[in-house]
C-alpha cells in the first residue's frame, strides 16, 4: 500500500506541475528569436513566418509560466527553440541562394564580354 | 499476495497501455516529421549538413519514441513538431551550404574568366597596337616613295629642261628640240650632239615614267610641202629609233611626220623658221 501511495504522490507533483521554471530554455530561445531577427528572417517569407511562430510561442510559454503550468511551458519552449532555429537557418539560406544568384549573373555578364 | 495480484494487474495495465499507443494512429506532427525527415535526408544535407540531419534524426527518434510510449499525447506533438523543424533546418542547412559551394566555385570561374578577360583585352590591345605600328610604317615608307619619285620627277623635270623646252598642254608634256641641234640642213642623221642630249631626254623620261611617246617632225614652210612631210617623217623616225636604243619601249613610242603646218613662230624670219624647225616629243603621263 505504501508503494501505491508513492506512486500517487509522484503523479500529483507531476500532474500540479511541480517541474522548476525552465527560465534557461525560455532564455535561451529568446536569444534565438533575436538572433533570427539579426540574421534577416524577417525579410525572408519562409522564414518570417516561423519567426512569427517562435514569438508566439514564447509568448504562450511566458502565459503557461505565469499561470504555474512549467511542464507544458517547457514542452512549448521548445517549440519556439525550433521555429527561431529554423528560421535563421531559412534566412541564411535564402541569402546564400541570392548570392549564388548574383555570383552567377556577374560571371555570366563577364563572359558575354569576354565574347 | 495481495500485493502480487495488485502488481500484476499493474503491469497488465501498462501493457494495454502500450498496446494502445502502438495501435494509435500517429498524430499529424509526427507525420509531417517523418516525411521532413525523409525529404531532408535525400536532398543535399546527407552530404552538406550531416550533422544537423543527425541531429534531426535523433529528435524524429525521440518523438518515435513518445509515440510508442505515451500515443498520440501533447508531448508525442510537441516533440514531433520539434523533431519537423529539426529536419527542416537540416534541409536549409544543406541548401544552403549547397548554394555557397556553387557561389565559391562560380567565384573562382569568375576570377579565372576576369584574368582571362584581362589577357584578351591585353593581347586585342597588343594587336592592334602591332597594327597600328604596321600601318604607320606602311605610311612612313609610302610618304617616303612618293617623297623619292618626287624628287626624282622633279630632278628629271629640272634636267630636261636643261636641254629642251618642256611645256603642258592639253595633249601632255611637249618637250621641244630645236631642229638646228639635232640634224645638219636637210638631213634626217642625228648629230653627234644630239645623241647626247636624247640620251639625257630618255633618261629622264625612263626616270618620270609615262604611258606613251609621240614623236613629232616639224618643219620651216621653206622647200616643197612634200620634201618638208618627208624630211619631217624621217626626222622622227631617226629620233624615235635613237630614244628605243636608250631603252625607251619600242611598242610605246610612235613617229609621226607633221611637215611645215604647224609653224610656232613666223616663218618670215631667220629665228622664226629656226624655231619652226624642231622635233616634239609629246609626253602622255600615266594614268591618262
Amino acid at each position: 500500500m505504501r508503494e501505491f501511495c508513492l506512486v500517487g504522490v509522484a503523479l500529483l507533483l507531476t500532474a500540479c506541475g511541480g517541474a522548476a521554471i525552465p527560465q534557461e530554455s525560455l532564455t535561451a530561445a529568446k536569444a534565438a528569436v533575436a538572433g533570427a531577427e539579426v540574421g534577416g528572417a524577417a525579410s525572408d517569407p519562409k522564414a518570417a513566418l516561423h519567426l512569427k511562430l517562435a514569438k508566439e510561442y514564447v509568448a504562450k510559454a511566458e502565459s503557461l509560466i505565469a499561470d504555474g503550468d512549467n511542464e507544458e511551458a517547457a514542452r512549448v519552449i521548445d517549440r519556439a527553440q525550433a521555429d527561431a532555429d529554423l528560421a535563421l537557418s531559412l534566412a541564411k539560406e535564402t541569402s546564400a541562394e541570392k548570392e549564388a544568384q548574383d555570383t552567377k549573373e556577374s560571371l555570366d555578364r563577364l563572359r558575354k564580354q569576354a565574347q | 499476495m495481495m500485493k502480487r495480484l495488485n502488481r500484476i494487474a499493474l503491469v497488465g495495465l501498462l501493457v494495454q497501455a502500450a498496446f494502445g499507443c502502438a495501435t494509435a494512429q500517429p498524430p499529424q506532427e509526427l507525420l509531417d516529421a517523418r516525411s521532413a525527415y525523409d525529404a531532408a535526408s535525400k536532398g543535399p544535407a546527407a552530404q552538406l549538413a550531416p550533422a544537423q540531419l543527425d541531429t534531426a534524426k535523433q529528435s524524429l527518434a525521440k518523438a518515435e519514441q513518445s509515440f510508442a510510449d505515451n500515443g498520440d499525447k501533447p508531448v508525442t506533438k510537441d516533440i514531433a513538431y520539434v523533431a519537423e523543424r529539426r529536419a527542416e533546418l537540416a534541409a536549409a542547412e544543406g541548401a544552403r551550404e549547397k548554394a555557397a559551394r556553387t557561389r565559391s566555385q562560380m567565384d573562382k570561374d569568375f576570377k579565372n574568366s576576369e584574368i582571362d578577360a584581362v589577357a584578351a583585352t591585353k593581347d586585342r590591345a597588343a594587336k592592334a597596337q602591332a597594327a597600328l605600328e604596321k600601318e604607320r610604317q606602311a605610311r612612313a615608307e609610302a610618304e617616303k616613295n612618293l617623297a623619292d619619285a618626287n624628287k626624282k620627277l622633279g630632278a628629271a623635270m629640272a634636267s630636261l629642261a636643261e636641254i629642251a623646252k618642256v611645256k603642258e598642254e592639253s595633249r601632255g608634256v611637249v618637250i621641244t628640240l630645236s631642229g638646228s641641234v639635232l640634224f645638219a640642213t636637210g638631213k634626217s642623221e642625228l648629230l653627234p650632239i644630239a645623241q647626247q642630249k636624247l640620251a639625257e631626254v630618255a633618261k629622264a623620261l625612263n626616270d618620270q615614267g609615262y604611258q606613251s611617246l609621240l614623236v613629232e617632225g616639224h618643219t620651216d614652210s621653206q622647200g616643197s610641202a612634200e620634201k618638208n612631210m618627208v624630211l619631217s617623217q624621217q626626222r622622227a623616225e631617226s629620233v624615235r629609233m635613237y630614244l628605243i636604243s636608250q631603252n625607251i619601249p619600242a611598242d610605246k613610242i610612235r613617229a609621226q611626220g607633221i611637215g611645215s603646218s604647224r609653224p610656232v613662230a613666223d616663218n618670215n624670219t631667220a629665228e622664226g623658221r629656226a624655231n619652226n624647225r624642231r622635233v616634239e616629243i609629246v609626253v602622255t603621263p600615266l594614268g591618262k
